[in-house]
Formats: C-alpha cells, structure tokens, sequence
C-alpha cells in the first residue's frame, strides 16, 4: 500500500506546486513509481511546472465523477517512467469534491503507487480540507516570512484537528520545508533563521531550499529544477525526497562563507 | 536616533521572530479550542462567583514537551 503525502502551506505562493513536481520527479527517478495530484481545483498548476500541460485529456474531477476511468486520467511522463500525474480540473466548481469521492480515488492511487503526493490548494478551505483528510503524512512548506510561518503554524493546527488520522487518535506524521532561504540575508539578520522558523513551528525540518534563479527557468521550461546536476536547489529537492523516502542524509548546508565578507569576519573571530 | 540606540536596535529577522511568537501564543488558543468566546463567558460567569472580573484572556503556550492554556483574569476594580 503506498502512502499519502499532501503538501500544504495555508499562505498561497510560498512554492507548494514547485516542491510537489520536485520531490515527485526526485523519488521517481529513484526507482519510486509516484503519482502528483494537482487538488487546486479551478486553479491548474502543477502540469506546467511538471511541463506536462499539452498532455491532459480529463483531470480529477472526471475521475470522481465517473466521465472516465482512473487509468484514462493518469498522464505518464515520458522522461522519467514512473512519474504520473493527474491534473485538477479548471473549469468546475471548486465545491464539487467530496469526502466519499476523495476517499476513493485515493484508495485507488494507494493500491497502485508507491507515493501519492497531493498538491494542496492555498486556504483552509474544503479544497485543502480534502487534500488533508487522507493524508499519512503533510508537508508544510513556508517560507521564512512573518505571514508564511503565521499561516503554516494555523494549517499545522487544522491537520490535527480534520485528518482521518487525528478523528482515529493516531497522529499525520508532518515537516516543515523551509523554501526561498536567502542565507546572507539570514547571516545579516534580516531574515527569519531555520532555527527560529523551527523554534516557533515546534516540527522537524525535512528540508531547506536556498532561494535560487533557477527556478525560474525552471519553471519557464517545464522542467523541474532536479533534474539540473548542478543546482544548489535541485540537490535541496534531491535530499528531500531522499529524507523522504527514510534515508539519513543531511540538509543541504547553506551558509555562505566563501564571500569576501565572510572571509573578512572569519579573521577576527 | 541616539548612538547607543543604533548599536542596540534589534535585526530585523529577531524583530520578525519576537511579532510572531506574540501573535501565535493568542491564536493558537482560538484554533485550539472551537468556541473561545463561550468558554470565555462560562469562566467569567465561574470567577465572578467568587470576585470581580472585567475580563480573561486566554494563550496557549506550546514546545514540543509540553502544551498549555494561560488565563490572564482582569479584575475590576
């Protein structure tokens, strides 16, 4: 049985649809079979990050609403075999989900897939409600901005409170992804540091993702950022997905002390 | 701005740090607990048995060992 990961943020924009298509290209190019599931519904996302938009013939809600099989929605990508994807749908009401539907589909995907990641919508609307019911695990991206931590500390609470797992008295296991780190910033002070974004969330740190140009391009290009070697914030992704998956690897060390200032502080320390 | 006071300002991310810390000790209490208000009356009504109260407000304190409610009571004077 394959288990459920729903990655989540309260805040909109912190990059949820970028490290979904990440850590599902990562765990699939190590031998993972994965399916990302797009749950923002009316709101189309992940398929371009995935650059698997050209490909769609139905989405979600044709699924749960039987206009077709669950074989027939699932698009295969043809870089990485084992990576699939299931689009939301864009014009329907965002309402049309529910608790009966979900449940099956995503029993569905468990049967067949070794990792299910479901993208969450922003929001603590039905939409997220949904995305979370199922899930054995969340991940919680923020980013280390007063809003971002503020909303991820309130979707923290609403996990403990609307998943399966918390009405059954076990508990989602959950991580905290710490996205867009500008590491001179933080050795400045003049951004939130790991530790306090841990300190105040009070959950483990699956990864830190240093706030990279690539991205970008990334993004422009359809291809997510882990295929790139060279990336500091593929090999970011790369490590998550690792951690996911139960390996004990370290995060990515982020200070930054090649520059010349930090060469100069060193020599008076 | 004094001299000193430009040594001693704090950095901006310590800034960040110390507004949300405050902020989530209340609204961690309100996500907590459903209705906040209520319980807030009920306690009130309780106190008030006994001295007079203007006001409660209720926190939560919260690390990964322990997690607690604080009820600030406001007597009226």
């Amino acid at each position: 049985m394959g288990q459920i990961i729903t990655i989540t943020s309260g805040k909109g924009g912190v990059g949820k649809s970028t490290t979904t298509a990440n850590i599902a290209t990562a765990l699939a190019k190590y031998g993972k079979k994965v399916v990302a599931v797009d749950f923002d519904i009316g709101l189309r996302n992940l398929d371009m990050i995935l650059g698997l938009e050209n490909r769609i013939v139905y989405d979600v809600v044709d699924v749960m609403e039987g206009n077709c099989n669950l074989a027939q929605a699932i698009i295969k990508d043809k870089r990485v075999t084992n990576l699939h994807f299931i689009p939301a749908s864009q014009t329907k009401d965002k309402n049309i989900l529910n608790k009966e539907k979900v449940k099956k589909l995503l029993e569905d995907l468990k049967k067949e897939f070794e990792y299910i990641l479901v993208d969450s919508p922003a929001g603590i609307e039905s939409g997220f409600e949904h995305s979370i019911f199922l899930a054995d695990r969340a991940i919680i991206v923020t980013t280390p901005e007063i809003s971002a931590v503020r909303d991820a500390d309130r979707v923290i609470g609403i996990i403990d409170s609307k998943s399966q797992k918390a009405i059954d008295g076990e508990e989602v296991e959950k991580h905290i992804i710490i996205n867009r780190i500008k590491p001179d910033l933080v050795e400045r002070g003049d951004m939130l540091a790991i530790e306090d974004v841990l300190h105040i969330l009070s959950l483990p740190l699956v990864g830190v993702v240093p706030d990279t140009e690539e991205i970008v391009s990334s993004t422009n290009l359809g291809e997510p950022i882990v295929h790139n070697e060279k990336s500091l914030a593929g090999e970011a992704f790369r490590r998550i997905a690792k951690r996911i998956d139960g390996e004990e690897i370290p995060l990515l060390d982020l200070k930054s002390n090649n520059g010349f200032f930090a060469k100069l502080k060193g020599l008076f320390k | 701005m004094s001299f000193f006071g430009w040594f001693n300002k704090k950095k901006s991310g310590e800034v960040a740090k110390d507004r949300l810390m405050m902020m989530l000790e209340y609204e961690r209490a309100s996500t907590k607990i459903n209705n906040i208000d209520e319980m807030k009356k009920d306690i009130i009504e309780v106190i008030k048995k006994y001295v007079q109260v203007k006001d409660v407000n209720i926190k939560n304190h919260s690390n990964q060992d322990f997690e607690a409610l604080e009820l600030e009571i406001i007597l009226d004077k």
